[in-house]
Formats: C-alpha cells, sequence, structure tokens
C-alpha cells in the first residue's frame, strides 16, 4: 500500500524536524514494514513550468516546430528564453507547459526506459531539452490525452515560468510505500486516517478529526453542519443475511454531473496508485483511501426499487464492471435490485449500474461485508480489487459513519447543488466494542518493566483506547492494580480481544528497544541426553566424512514414474490432494525413487559418485494416536538412503564399498551392529547382489528384547527388516533412466536401530610378544563362500591356539585361475600371550589351517 | 713419505666433509679407500721401502684407513639423518591426495551449527514427524477457522482426508509450530527446546520460493521471561552461527500463534547495514518471526497462559543458509546436483 506523506499531514502536524528515515524507522518497528520512501519529485527533476513565447515552423520537418520558451532563466542571454524543438499539435503561444530541461530524466513516448536528456540538434536545429507530453513524464493518468502529439497543458495552474514542475503541480510529496503482509491484522490501518493515528500515538501528537457532515435521517431538519435530507427518494435496504452484511447505509444524492474532479483530489488518488475516472468515482476512492472504508456508487437511475443485499442464486449472472461476466453461487453474497444483482458485494460493482456520463443521480453505497464472505467470493472467482483487499481484514461496521461524513463533505465541495434525497442505515447488528482487563503487575511481569499508570493510560488513549484503573474492590473479581481497557470499534474485529494483546500495543509504542532483558534463571538438572536424536547426525556424518559420500535433498513427492520403476506398485502410498503436479501425487514411503532420479541426474555430469539421503518416508496404515486422541496419524518413519555409483564394470566393488560402509556404520555410530543375510528380494534389486540388513547381532532374528520395535520393521515391506543393500537391477536402471552405469543402493530405517548409551570400544592389552601376518592364498571352488572359508580357519581359534585372527584380504579370479575356481588370500594373525613363536612354530600353525581348508573346503595351494 | 701421507689424510678429510649425499660420500669412499685410491697406491708401495721404515708407514697408512673408515661411517650417518632421500626435482606442487570428498548438504550444515549453538545453551532438540493434522497445524495454534492458509492453495492435504476436519483432516506440516505443542503436551515445564524440520506449502516455485524447506523452531516456556531476553538469544545464536557480532531488531509482526508478535530481523552482513540491494536499501533482513506464544496456544498444550509465558522463534533454514554463502536460488537446494553440493566441504 502506498501512503503520500501530504494527505497523512491534513490529520496530524509532523514536526518540523522529523526525519523521515527516522519515520519510516519507528513506524516499521512499531506498527507496519516501511518497505520504501520515495520523493515523488525525483520524477521531475530538472523539469520546470515553461511558458511559450513564440512559435515557428520548423525548417526541414513538417511536423515539427520551434519554439521560443521561457523557462525562468532571468540570469541568462535571452532573457530566460531557450529554443525548444517541438512536435506537438496543440501548442499555443501564451501556453504553459512543462520543459524537461538538459539532464532530466523521461520516457520517450511514455514507453521504454528512462533516458536522460541532453542538449541537442532536431533535424539541424539546436534544442534546449523537451517540451513535454504527459505520457513522456509518467503522469497520463492526470492528464489524459487521445492523441500522441499532444503537449501537457499546464496554463491553468498558477505558477510562474521557471517554477519547478513539482511545485506547480503540488507533487512535491513523499510516498511511503508499506509492506502489505504487515498489514493483514490491521483493518485499521488500510487508510490515511488509520496510519496517521499510529503515527499520533508513536510520537504522542494531537491526531485531528476526519470530521464531515452528515445527513440527517428525518426529513429536512437541520441542526450544526448537518445535509438535509428530503426523504423523497422512494427506496429501501434490506438485508437478506446479516451475518454477511452487517450494515449498509445508503444514501441517494441527486443534482450531480460527470465531471473530472479537481486536481488536487486526482493528484492525491494518482500518487497513492489509483486512477482518477471522474469527480463521483474518484470521491469514493479518495474516501477508501483516507478512512480504509470502501464505498460504492450506483446510477440510481438503474437501480429498480429497494436494494436488496442477498445471497446469489445459484447459477446467477453479473456482468461486473470490468467487462467480466460471473455465474454466481449461493456462496456469494450480491447488492441486487428488483430485477437482479447488480454488485459483487464487497469485490465489484456491475457494468449495468456503474457511473456513465450520462449519471445525474447516485446510490451512495457505505456498507460492512463479512471478510471470510468477501475472501472466499474473491478465491471463487479469482477477483481482488481495492474493496475486497480491505474488507477481507475484517472492517468495523461503525467506520461507516467516518466514510460516510467525508463522502457527503466531499460531494457537498464538490457538487455545491447537490440534493440528498434519501437515506438509510441499515444497522442490525451493532458492533460490540471489547473491553479487556489486565493486572498491572502481570503486566509488568511481562514486559520486564514496570510503566506508570499514566504512561500506560497516554500510550492506550493515543490509540484510541479507553483506560479505566479500578481503585478496590468495586466487584469480587476486580482488585486493586487492574486496568480495564476499553477498546475502540476499529481494533474490535478480532484484533484486540484479550490481556497479551495490551502487552504488545503498550511495548510498541512505548518501543521494544526500550526494554532491557532480565537475567534468565537456569538449572543443571536434566542433562540432555538423546540418543536417538542424535544417532541420525551421527549417521549422516558417518556417510559424509568416512563414507566420501553427498548428503542430498530431495522432495517427498515422487514423480510417479520412478515409483513405478523402482517400487513393487503404488499400492500404500499416501496421495496429496492438490499435488504440485499431476505425476507427483505420490507421497513416498521409500527414499529410493528419489535417490534413483537423482543418481539418472547427476549421472550426466559425473560417473562416479555416491550420495545419500537421511528423511521421512509415509504409509497410508497403521494409523494411530501420537498425543491427542482426536488425531490419527498415518505409520511416518525415518529412513536413511544412499546410492554408490560407478562404471557397469565395477558393480561388485560398488557392493563391497556399500556393504562396507554399512558393516563400520555401527561401530562408528555406536549402535547394534547389523547382519546380512538373504530373505527377501527387494523389488529392484538385482537377482545376485542383494542382502537384507538385519539389526541385534542375530542375523534374521531381529533385535533381542523389544517387542514393539521389531513387530514394527517387520510391517516395513517393501523395506524388509531394517532395509536393503543391493545393486539396483538393470531392469529398473533402465526404467529410470539410468544407462552405462552401476548403481549400488541401501535403504535402512533409522527408527528401528539401537544407540548405545554410551562409548562401548573395549579394551585389550597390547600384545607382549610379536604378532605376524601370515598371508596365504588358496584356490577354492567359485561357490564356496568367504563365511564358510572364515568359519572353517577359525574354527579353533581360541585360547590354546596360536592363531589370533583370521581376515579377508582378497579375491581373485582370471588368468592362472581355472574356470570355476577362484583364489582367496586370506591373512592370519599368528602370536603367543607367552612367548616369541619361531619360525617353524608360525609355519605350523599356518600349515594346520591349510590343512584344514584343504580337508574341509577342498582347497588347492597356489 | 710422510708429507704424502698427511696430504692424503688432509685430502681425505677434506672430501668426507665435502660429500652432501650418501652416493656422493661412496664416490670419497672409494676414492679414498678403493684400489685405486691414494691410500692403496701407499700400501702398494710398502714393499718398496726400506725395512725400517715399512712397518712405521703401513701403520700410518692404516691409521689413515681406519680414521677413514670412521670418519665416512660418523658422515654417512650425518647425512642420512640430514638429507633427504627423495629426488630434489620432487614436484611440491602437486596437489595432495584428498580425503573422501563427502560433504553434508549446506542445509543440514546450518541446522548442525544452530543446534550445537542452542544445545550449548540447553536447549533438547525436538523431531517430529511430516505428516500431521489440522488440529496441530491450525487448531492449536489459534488459527480462526476461516484462515487462508487452511486452504488447499496453501497447504498440502492429504488426499481423502481433505473434506475432513481437525485431527482426521491430514496434510504435509505447512510450519513446524503445530507439533511443539505436541512437545509441550508430553514434556514437563520449564520447557527448552528446538525443532528442525522440513514443512511444505503449496506455492509456484521460483528463485526465492520453494515447496519444501527447512524451518528451525526454538521455544522457551517458563514462568517468568521477557522478549527482551529473547532478543539476547537470538542475536547470540547468529553471532555464533556467522562467526561476528549480528544486530539484530525486533520490530511489530503479525502471526496469530503468538501475541506479542515479532518480525526479527538480522543487520545485513553484505554492507553491514548501510543498505545494498540484498537488503533492499534499509540495512536490515527480516530472517524470522518471533514472538510469546499465545495463550491459546499454551492453552492447547495445558499451560495456564497467566502463569507461563515464553519466547518462540522459526528460522527460514534456506533463507540463512542463501544469505551465509550469497546463493541466489533456492530451488538449488532439493535440486541433488552434485556440482552445487559438492561446494560445500
Amino acid at each position: 500500500m502506498k501512503l503520500s506523506l501530504n494527505w497523512i499531514s491534513d490529520y496530524i502536524d509532523l514536526p518540523g524536524d522529523l526525519e523521515l528515515s527516522k519515520l519510516a524507522y519507528d513506524l516499521t518497528m512499531s506498527t507496519v514494514e516501511v518497505e520504501g520512501v520515495h520523493f515523488l519529485k525525483d520524477m521531475f527533476e530538472g523539469m520546470v513550468v515553461g511558458v511559450v513565447r513564440e512559435i515557428q515552423k520548423h525548417p526541414d520537418a513538417d511536423k515539427l516546430v520551434v519554439c521560443m520558451v521561457d523557462v525562468g532563466d532571468e540570469g541568462d542571454a535571452g532573457g530566460g528564453l531557450k529554443q525548444i524543438v517541438c512536435g506537438g499539435t496543440n501548442l499555443s503561444e501564451g501556453m504553459k507547459v512543462a520543459v524537461a530541461k538538459p539532464g532530466s530524466k523521461v520516457r520517450w513516448h511514455g514507453e521504454g526506459e528512462l533516458v536522460e536528456l541532453k542538449k541537442t540538434k532536431v533535424r539541424g536545429i539546436e534544442s534546449y531539452g523537451m517540451i513535454c507530453s504527459s505520457s513522456e513524464i509518467g503522469l497520463f493518468d492526470l492528464f489524459p490525452f487521445e492523441d500522441e502529439a499532444t503537449i501537457m497543458d499546464i496554463s491553468e495552474f498558477d505558477a510562474a515560468a521557471g517554477t519547478p514542475l513539482a511545485e506547480a503541480l503540488d507533487l512535491d510529496d513523499v510516498i511511503l510505500e508499506i509492506d502489505n503482509k504487515s498489514l493483514t491484522n490491521r483493518p485499521d490501518l488500510w487508510g490515511h486516517y488509520g496510519i496517521a493515528r499510529e503515527i499520533s500515538a508513536i510520537y504522542d501528537l494531537p491526531l485531528k478529526e476526519l470530521s464531515g457532515a452528515v445527513p440527517t435521517k428525518t426529513d429536512a431538519v437541520e441542526t450544526g453542519g448537518q445535509v438535509p435530507c428530503s426523504g423523497e427518494a422512494d427506496f429501501k435496504i434490506i438485508i437478506d443475511d446479516t451475518e454477511r452484511c452487517p450494515r449498509y447505509v445508503g444514501v441517494n444524492i441527486d443534482g450531480l454531473f460527470v465531471k473530472p474532479s479537481p486536481f488536487w483530489l486526482q493528484s492525491r488518488i494518482w500518487r497513492v496508485g489509483m486512477r482518477p475516472i471522474n469527480a463521483i468515482v474518484d470521491v469514493t476512492n479518495y474516501v477508501m483511501l483516507a478512512t480504509g472504508q470502501p464505498t460504492h456508487a450506483f446510477d440510481s437511475d438503474i437501480i429498480k426499487e429497494n436494494i436488496v443485499v442477498r445471497r446469489a442464486s445459484d447459477g446467477e449472472k453479473l456482468l461486473l464492471l470490468n467487462g467480466a461476466e460471473m455465474i454466481l453461487t449461493p456462496e456469494d453474497l450480491v447488492i441486487a435490485d428488483g430485477e437482479g444483482a447488480v454488485a459483487l458485494a464487497g469485490v465489484m460493482g456491475g457494468a449495468k449500474d456503474s457511473i456513465l456520463t450520462a449519471t445525474d443521480k447516485i446510490i451512495l453505497e457505505i456498507a460492512n461485508f463479512d471478510a471470510l464472505s468477501v475472501r472466499r467470493t474473491t478465491i471463487r472467482h479469482e477477483i481482488r480489487t481495492e474493496s475486497s483487499t480491505r474488507f477481507e481484514k475484517s472492517i468495523d461496521p461503525q467506520r461507516v459513519d467516518l466514510a460516510h461524513a467525508l463522502a457527503m463533505q466531499l460531494f457537498a465541495e464538490l457538487y455545491p447543488d447537490m440534493l440528498v434525497t434519501g437515506f438509510h442505515d441499515n444497522y442490525p447488528k451493532p458492533l460490540k466494542g471489547n473491553t479487556v482487563e489486565v493486572s498491572v503487575d502481570w503486566l509488568e511481569k511481562r514486559l520486564g518493566k514496570r510503566i506508570a499508570n499514566e504512561d500506560l493510560t497516554s500510550i492506550l488513549k493515543r490509540l484510541g483506547f479507553d483506560v479505566d484503573f479500578e481503585k478496590g474492590g468495586l466487584s469480587s473479581n476486580l482488585t486493586a492494580g487492574l486496568m480495564r481497557v476499553t477498546v475502540p470499534s476499529w481494533r474490535s474485529t478480532g484484533d484486540i480481544s484479550i490481556p497479551d494483546d495490551i502487552i504488545e500495543e503498550v511495548a510498541r509504542i512505548h518501543g521494544f528497544e526500550n526494554f532491557e532483558a532480565r537475567p534468565i534463571e537456569t538449572t543443571f538438572e536434566g542433562i540432555i541426553n538423546q540418543p536417538m536424536i542424535d544417532i541420525d547426525r551421527k549417521i549422516r556424518e558417518y556417510l559424509a566424512f568416512r563414507c566420501g559420500m553427498n548428503e542430498v535433498f530431495t522432495y517427498p513427492w515422487v514423480s510417479e514414474e520412478y515409483v513405478n520403476a523402482v517400487m513393487p506398485g503404488n499400492e500404500g502410498l499416501l496421495e496429496i490432494s492438490a499435488p504440485p503436479s499431476a505425476e507427483e501425487r505420490f507421497l513416498r514411503c521409500s527414499l529410493l525413487p528419489g535417490l534413483c532420479k537423482a543418481t539418472s541426474d547427476n549421472l550426466r555430469y559425473f560417473t562416479e559418485f555416491a550420495i545419500f539421503e537421511s528423511a521421512q518416508v509415509f504409509f497410508d496404515r497403521d494409523y494411530s494416536v501420537l498425543n491427542d486422541s482426536r488425531e490419527k496419524l498415518p505409520l511416518q518413519r525415518r529412513n536413511v538412503a544412499g546410492a554408490f555409483v560407478g562404471g557397469q564394470e565395477d558393480a561388485e566393488l560398488l557392493f563391497r564399498k556399500a556393504k562396507g560402509a554399512l558393516e563400520s556404520m555401527s561401530r562408528f555410530v555406536h549402535m547394534e551392529p547389523f547382519t546380512f543375510e538373504q530373505k527377501e528380494k527387494p523389488h529392484w534389486a538385482d537377482d545376485v547382489v542383494w542382502l537384507n540388513i538385519f539389526t541385534g547381532g542375530q542375523g534374521g532374528q531381529g533385535a533381542q528384547g523389544s517387542q514393539r520395535m521389531q513387530s514394527e520393521t517387520e510391517n516395513l515391506s517393501p523395506c524388509f527388516k531394517l532395509g536393503s543393500v543391493a545393486l539396483l537391477a538393470k531392469r529398473v536402471s533402465l526404467d529410470c533412466g539410468i544407462k552405462n552405469a552401476a548403481v549400488v543402493l541401501f535403504d535402512i530405517d533409522i527408527d528401528s536401530l539401537k544407540p548405545f548409551a554410551s562409548r562401548t570400544n573395549e579394551f585389550a592389552h597390547i600384545p607382549e610378544y610379536p604378532m605376524t601376518d601370515y598371508d596365504v592364498s588358496l584356490i577354492f571352488d567359485s561357490s564356496v563362500k568367504w563365511e564358510k572359508i572364515f568359519e572353517v580357519a577359525t574354527a579353533k581359534m581360541g585360547a590354546d591356539s596360536m592363531l589370533r585372527a583370521v581376515s579377508f584380504v582378497d579375491e581373485y579370479k582370471g588368468k592362472q585361475i581355472p574356470d570355476g575356481k577362484k583364489s582367496v588370500t586370506l591373512r592370519l594373525a599368528i602370536g603367543s600371550l607367552s612367548k616369541t613363536l619361531t619360525s617353524e612354530e608360525i609355519e605350523n600353525c599356518a600349515n594346520a589351517i591349510i590343512k584344514r581348508l584343504v580337508k574341509t573346503l577342498g582347497a588347492e595351494a597356489r | 713419505m710422510k708429507e704424502r701421507l698427511d696430504a692424503i689424510l688432509q685430502d681425505g678429510q677434506e672430501k668426507i666433509k665435502a660429500a652432501m649425499t650418501i652416493a656422493g660420500l661412496g664416490d670419497v669412499k672409494s676414492g679414498l679407500l678403493g684400489k685405486q685410491g691414494a691410500l692403496s697406491d701407499i700400501l702398494k708401495e710398502i714393499p718398496k721401502l726400506e725395512v725400517s721404515l715399512r712397518g712405521e708407514v703401513g701403520r700410518a697408512a692404516n691409521e689413515i684407513k681406519s680414521k677413514f673408515t670412521e670418519m665416512i661411517d660418523a658422515r654417512r650417518e650425518e647425512i642420512s639423518i640430514k638429507a633427504s632421500e627423495i629426488s630434489s626435482d620432487f614436484d611440491l606442487t602437486v596437489p595432495g591426495i584428498e580425503p573422501s570428498g563427502g560433504a553434508l548438504h549446506p542445509i543440514t550444515q546450518m541446522c548442525y551449527d544452530l543446534n550445537d549453538a542452542f544445545r550449548s545453551m540447553g536447549f533438547e532438540i525436538f523431531e517430529e514427524s511430516d505428516i500431521t493434522s489440522e488440529l496441530y497445524a491450525f487448531d492449536n495454534l489459534n488459527f480462526p477457522p476461516d484462515h487462508p492458509a487452511r486452504e488447499s492453495m496453501d497447504t498440502y492435504w492429504i488426499a481423502g482426508s481433505e473434506e475432513k476436519r481437525g485431527g482426521e483432516r491430514l496434510c504435509l506440516r505447512p510450519h513446524l509450530t503445530g507439533a511443539s505443542v505436541r512437545y509441550l503436551q508430553t514434556h514437563k515445564p520449564p520447557y527448552r527446546f528446538v525443532y528442525p524440520g522440513r514443512a511444505y506449502r503449496n506455492e509456484a516455485t521460483d528463485a526465492k520460493h520453494e515447496r519444501a524447506f527447512f524451518q528451525y523452531e526454538a521455544l522457551i516456556v517458563d514462568r517468568d521471561f521477557t522478549f527482551s531476553s529473547g532478543k539476547i538469544m537470538i542475536k547470540s545464536v547468529l553471532s555464533k552461527v556467522f562467526g561476528r557480532d549480528v544486530p539484530v531488531r525486533m520490530r511489530v509482526g503479525f502471526f496469530p500463534f503468538v501475541e506479542p508478535g515479532f518480525e526479527i530481523d538480522m543487520g545485513c552482513l553484505v554492507c553491514n547495514g548501510s543498505g545494498c540491494s540484498v537488503c533492499k536499501r534499509v540495512g536490515w533482513i527480516e530472517i524470522m518471526p518471533g514472538g510469546t506464544p499465545h495463550p491459546n496456544v499454551l492453552k492447547a498444550a495445558g499451560l495456564d497462559p497467566m502463569e507461563f509465558t515464553g519466547f518462540y522463534v522459526n528460522i527460514g533454514l534456506d533463507r540463512l543458509t542463501m544469505m551465509r554463502y550469497g546463493i541466489d536460488d533456492v530451488r538449488l537446494f532439493r535440486s541433488a546436483d552434485l556440482r552445487f553440493l559438492r561446494q560445500f566441504k
């Protein structure tokens, strides 16, 4: 919303030394956000009033003339006369024009960017700046023209040659730009008067009355300054739906005619962003911009019989002022006459009743409409106006009086011969002002500061509240130290109703920055210990910092294409009712489709990478009560999933990387370790390379102890058990647009993990006697699993053996190894706790193990 | 003869000292002690000497020989301790080997920085599910029944529940504040916790708007707490996160679930408050709403609003992270684009 500082100054005398930046800051801190401060005169920098003294034809151009224009530069040679070439068709000698001097900025033909003028020659003739058309200096709305070559004629303005244009047109104003968002809860601030009231409160300055003459209800009773009402116009106002229209004032005014409004009025409306139309319409807009109360003028010749405020009938049609044809519903409120709807209440007038050139009498509507009804209508029909924007904020019906008075004053001023021929004020449900009682001690406690009663009174009175301090037990509920605050009507429509609202009023006017912080008490109980929260961070940090993976975020709604590719189907998925797009209506029950999409996207730029995401997944089942029995929420689980991506030839390596990341995770994260087993192949997995992940150290048996946790995790199909790690099946890869790359994915249900209460590394003494690593390479049948080799190798490991550990070194197939065979290298850690072994003893130990492997598993030495 | 021996000794000592590398010392050694060496020559000449001199010269030559051996060994040790064994054209400008190249998402990094700051002040971390109900997202928070945010154009309602009401009307949470009430309901006062999480709003996306975004809520509920303390809390946290003093101001703002409510601005870190394009020339950047929890919110949590008060802020993590790095398009955060994410180690 734009505000004119000159306009505000009608209602309040701003101190001369008040800097604009301070005003903007203080308003921002205490009331509304001032987004910008614009000096209107900057638009007219370097522009002055010129008087055309002489006009001659341009020697080389038919459509141009050469003018001698007095621009008031008296010191100059030539007595202030400047030669300017001009293409205007309406120029005459003695005409006052706007001259843009060199250095000023204009918009050629009112289009494009601002251009700085330079002294130049036009067709060989020197020209000092230009004589402007209104569109070239942004004033088209105030000086409209039909012919492009019309020069802006300002002869009627009382200003000498050389007067700066802004001064001559009285456009030396400051425009404050207010962020509308910061006004949403303050219906009282949608006009200049409301803002003036705030400034008066902030600076403790008197606020002037916005007074005017109000017509009296009865016939021709003339009392102090009232406009007499003849009562001859015969119409009634019938409000069918008083919920949606709590008040309707209709004034029948005769003796009007359509003419432009005076320049000052046009200019005020224009500078805050509205276009002047004609005096009748301009008055209604002016009233709205001053008071925040929208008004509407109907041509009363068009209105048949009475004014009826009613719900539209289903399918009722209404052609609006802007030419749009509405098809209404019973949820829309309309203003109707005997024949049908004439206006969409609080939103826009109809084409039929609008002010036309022949209009000579009107019915002025000053009404109050229900905020929700207006908003629903604007949403339903996608139409928003200055009027609806204000009604949506919940305007108080009391304000009708203020607007009414101002409107009558303006009409009387613009049309001295006007007559009020009818007046009805239908106000079936008068607004009840709120009263709030606040304990002064409580206020002090909440503010952290005592504010004297007189100061509280002063602050609140400036805002229009009435304040009363109870002196003692008048009633059992009221004790000394209680402040009774009566809320003004304009703050009583939802804005102020409880003591906490009063805190804000006092604090913001006193100045939020004028309160000091008080020390806070603290305790040392209840140290923060949140292992289930910390586990997610530990996992992310582990994957990022230890496993070299990049964390990604994807959306919870998954493109159907990826759901179909990765998941067995879309059953059991939750859907969004109005999704970002039709393909993105499903909410994820697994992070994998999103990761596949991220993989596919990144493969355009990278060939090898590893990514992971930690986020929630959702299921349309197992609804349960969380805190409140009225609420049932679906199953939602925290998951973490990752993808290791590389060349197709690296599939096995990638799988081992992923498995390694998972195997070590429990140690780094300090939780119960994982075990791996093939139990149920995930839909998306390769036929061979897949494992399910279990926790609790008893592969496939689930966690010990917690029955609840186990049954929950078992529900998590297709994320079997904790999750899975597998190579992405070729078919799924292709469906996801992944070509020429191997992807190994894993996913884990974080909520099923069991963090240890503390770190659990175990300490063992450093061996006193040497330990020898002894590598053995043996050839096995390809079908022999490492698990088995390990089992056999460690079968007799124990206190009486010299073997301390067995580990995997590598596996090799290829040259020198017969088909169907593989070479496995294992490392034996051999040593004694009581002596240094001889090399013979070491050999013996190793040989015993090799022998066992040969005998049990058919191994051959290489 | 003696002169020759002295000269050999002299010369040998100098050469040994002069040797700077193990290889060089090897050359010196073979020069001095080898078969072609000066000392060998002398030894070879001994038989030709007078018998009476032979013993003496032999002894002297052997003394020198053992002296050389000793010196060479000493020098070898000296060299091998001092000198590099690496060729001198080793290219020191070749980049080192990068450790594993992973990283957390920049928003996660911001979130953890805030977590650390708040935890250091005794705040718990709270997490809740993304899907909630109208009861928690709006009703408990003092949103009037007709509030525009309840419309489907603003909130992602779950299909099949959109026509229901309250606890049965489900949505992707439009903000975190609703679940803060869950925390209050399930814990005991006084409360001090932060609540990071995803929130969702149905709106058109562009460089500044996202449908899915990260919020970070901090809430204190206690018997005696004023908004001025809240301001100091915000200032401390932001100053820690940004590593410098950050000016903070709280100005009037309206949010249904707080009273009084604030818009909280931080001084623009780009221009230090003097005004630039980032802060729209005002020197301040709006970063979060805040305020005292509305009495109706406290009531929803089962607390007496005359006894309890508090302070609440809700930080837009996307925005704060954008400011931290000068990121100009919010959509990058959910692009999963490694060209973007790999910049934030």
